[in-house]
């Protein structure tokens, strides 16, 4: 009976025993496993136990914390603290505090702890669970220097805006104060600004137009002649009359303002230009009115000596009708002098009539050159007239001017080819114009006043030295007839080889059927 | 008693009677496998096997009781294979201070040295063995020092210097020292009627 008694015990016994070793198991796994750094602290700061977790976390080995003082492991401050207030609240949740590692580094942790006291009621210490923050405080650190990066450029954002914004300033100051009118438009062609200026211009205020578009500021009559000027596409012109009223004129240029090959907008330039029209106004009119003065009384002249020369008023010795042809001479060119000054003053004044008529230009270049033909054969040049087989059509043009104009060119190519030298006259039709070229040896156009061909009174000074004669108006006045009749002229020339002057003169396409059957 | 590890040592150790829990060899098979890794360790169970002994360290039960001669054995040829000095054998006893579960249960009580001291001692040891007794003799908080003695207990000399190493890990529970010594000043194996330890600190 004993016997069977002590075995009972035994088994029971051995039933706790097993118990027991599944506890020891089941805790040590919960406490190896714990991915949270945990650990025990005896109540005078003496670590009793910790997890792997925290000799992860540590660098140090369970060995080397157990049976280690507190300070061994934690800021001494910190750790008082946290002692401090386990002790007196029984529990402490989320205390940020730092972790010594064994490579001295510090691992911010956040620290929970619950007081830990025996049966008795005595304090034994405390448990503390540690949640690792070296993600956090990174991310946080990250976000700091995100928040800081951003500061910084918001800092330097604030900056360049200041900048820009006294850039501003400056520039509207400038454009405020600028002498000449100015229009900005965006590069949806509507207004962005307009200065002072050009407010007293168009006597328009800025608020009635500014930010508006470009059609319907040019419902304000004031701008309706400017916009037609240049469209509502804004073209880029360049010092473009534009005549406002009795009193005002102004020259307009036109310039897109572009960045990084992006336009951004038109920059509209209002030069007054009135106080300058006026006086070349009267300028013109006093040539005009002395050219006038003058031309009757050498007309007057010019009768008397062709009356002389043909014997009308008796017979003259050779010796009086050599100086009177001179003087015949003499008179001719003064009279073509005035008239090219005429031609010029009526140029410029606008009250040089066109009267265009549908003519065959080749009749028009067959005539000049046949009245040349004298003093083509006199300087020995050799004379060449290239033109197409195929007819060429007719065009509007007023054949007064157009005789001018072959005569300007063909008296220049002449008069400053040398004897023996060549000249070549040709006419092409291509792309619905016609195209006027005379190519000569001649001296040429130094290049450095190539730019001033076209200008009043120019004279190239190679032709000067050799000629006295030629007034520096006759290619001004070329230029104006052929521009009134929408072509175009231009040339190319080289000292002492030689110039080749071309023009072209537009055929008109609605006409081109009728005309070719003419 | 002699040290090395020879058949007649073997057979003596196991003829001594009582018994240990399986926490000692527990401790003893983590320290070789964080010394001397997995090879270590089954470097050690080949050689008690050939002893005729096996012990599977990861096998062992931590509450199970096992002869009190297997205790030593486990010492003896982890001294032989791995030829640790007695320096190296106290750091094992320290080292089992600190993870040994038995000691564990003792945590409770370190918010008192004397306590502890006069009533845990004894206890302590018999959560351990069931045989030998620890006894408690005197504690100087003020010169900081302790007495403790082993009666009726006289395993192996090797087990002596394991326990200088032992000694120590719980008064580090208890006691803010930088250094804690532990010394054995008497010894059953000098001719001694027990062992007795003296426990220092700063």
């Amino acid at each position: 009976m004993e016997i069977k008694e002590k075995n009972k015990e035994e088994n029971k016994i051995s039933i706790l025993l097993e118990d027991l070793a599944s506890l020891e198991s089941y805790a040590s796994d919960l406490f190896s496993f714990l991915p949270l750094p945990v650990c025990l602290i005896s109540s005078i700061g003496i670590i009793l136990e910790a997890n792997p977790a925290l000799e992860r976390i540590s660098g140090y080995k369970i060995e080397e914390i157990i049976g280690k003082p507190v300070e061994n492991l934690f800021i001494k401050e910190e750790i008082e603290i946290l002692s401090k207030d386990t002790i007196e609240k029984g529990f402490v949740k989320g205390k940020e505090i730092n972790i010594f590692t064994k490579e001295k580094r510090k691992v911010p942790v956040s620290a929970s702890t619950v007081l830990r006291k025996s049966e008795e009621g005595e304090i034994i210490g405390y448990f503390i669970g540690f949640f690792d923050l070296i993600d956090i405080k990174k991310k946080e650190g990250e976000l700091k220097n995100a928040q800081t990066a951003l500061l910084n450029m918001l800092e330097d954002t604030e900056k360049e805006r200041e900048r820009v914004e006294e850039e501003k300033n400056k520039t509207l100051a400038i454009i405020t104060n600028f002498a000449d009118g100015l229009l900005v438009f965006d590069k949806e062609n509507n207004l962005l600004l307009i200065n002072p200026q050009a407010e007293d211009f168009f006597e328009i205020k800025a608020k009635k137009i500014v930010g508006k578009s470009i059609s319907k500021i040019a419902k304000f009559s004031p701008f309706k002649s400017l916009i037609n000027l240049f469209g509502e596409e804004i073209k880029k012109i360049f010092r473009k009359e534009l005549s406002l009223g009795k009193n005002l004129v102004l020259e307009i240029t036109t310039t897109p303002f572009i960045r990084e090959k992006e336009k951004l907008g038109t920059l509209v330039i209002l030069h007054d230009i009135t106080r300058e029209k006026l006086i070349e106004r009267m300028k013109t009119e006093f040539v005009s009115l002395s050219a006038h003065q003058l031309r009757t009384p050498l007309s007057a002249i010019k009768w008397t000596l062709r009356m002389l020369l043909d014997g009308d008023l008796g017979e003259i010795t050779k010796e009086q009708r050599d100086f009177l042809k001179k003087t015949y001479r003499s008179n001719e060119r003064m009279i073509n002098l005035i008239n090219d000054l005429l031609n010029v003053a009526r140029i410029e004044e606008g009250r040089y009539i066109y009267r265009p008529i549908f003519a065959n230009i080749e009749e028009i270049v067959r005539s000049v050159i046949n009245s040349f033909n004298e003093e083509i054969e006199r300087k020995n040049i050799k004379f060449e007239f290239k033109k197409l087989e195929k007819k060429l059509p007719k065009i509007l043009i007023d054949t007064e001017k157009m005789k001018v104009v072959i005569e300007n060119l063909l008296d220049n190519a002449i008069r400053y080819t040398f004897p023996g030298g060549q000249v070549t006259v040709s006419l092409k039709y291509a792309k619905k114009e016609i195209e006027f070229s005379i190519e000569d040896t001649g001296v040429g156009i130094p290049e450095d006043q190539q730019e001033r061909v076209f200008t009043k009174f120019f004279r190239a000074a190679n032709v000067m030295r050799m000629e006295t004669e030629g007034t520096g108006l006759g290619l001004f006045t070329t230029k104006n007839i052929i521009e009134a009749h929408g072509g175009k002229i231009w040339f190319e020339s080289k000292e002492n080889k030689g110039t080749t002057f071309y023009f072209t003169l537009p055929v008109k396409e609605k006409f081109k059927k009728f005309l070719e059957e003419l | 008693m002699n040290q090395e590890l020879t058949k007649e040592t073997v057979k003596k150790l196991m003829e001594i009677k009582g018994e240990v829990r399986g926490v000692v060899f527990k401790t003893d098979g983590e320290f070789i496998f964080k010394e001397k890794g997995k090879e270590g360790l089954k470097e050690l169970e080949d050689e008690l096997e050939k002893l005729g002994y096996p012990i599977k360290y990861k096998e062992i039960k931590t509450m199970a009781f096992y002869p009190v001669g297997l205790r030593a054995l486990s010492l003896l040829a982890i001294k032989k294979i791995f030829n640790f000095n007695d320096e190296k054998i106290k750091e094992m006893g320290i080292f089992a201070t600190k993870v040994s579960l038995i000691v564990k249960f003792f945590i409770k009580y370190v918010f008192s040295l004397k306590l502890a001291f006069n009533k845990q001692t004894s206890k302590l040891w018999r959560k351990h063995w069931t045989v030998g007794e620890l006894v408690p003799v005197e504690l100087n908080e003020e010169k900081k020092y302790a007495i403790i003695q082993l009666k009726n207990f006289n395993l192996h000399p090797v087990y002596c210097r394991y326990l200088e190493g032992y000694f120590p890990g719980p008064f580090q529970l208890m006691v803010k020292s930088p250094k804690i010594t532990c010394q054995e000043t008497k010894c059953f194996f000098r001719g001694d009627e027990y062992h007795e330890f003296l426990i220092k600190w700063k």
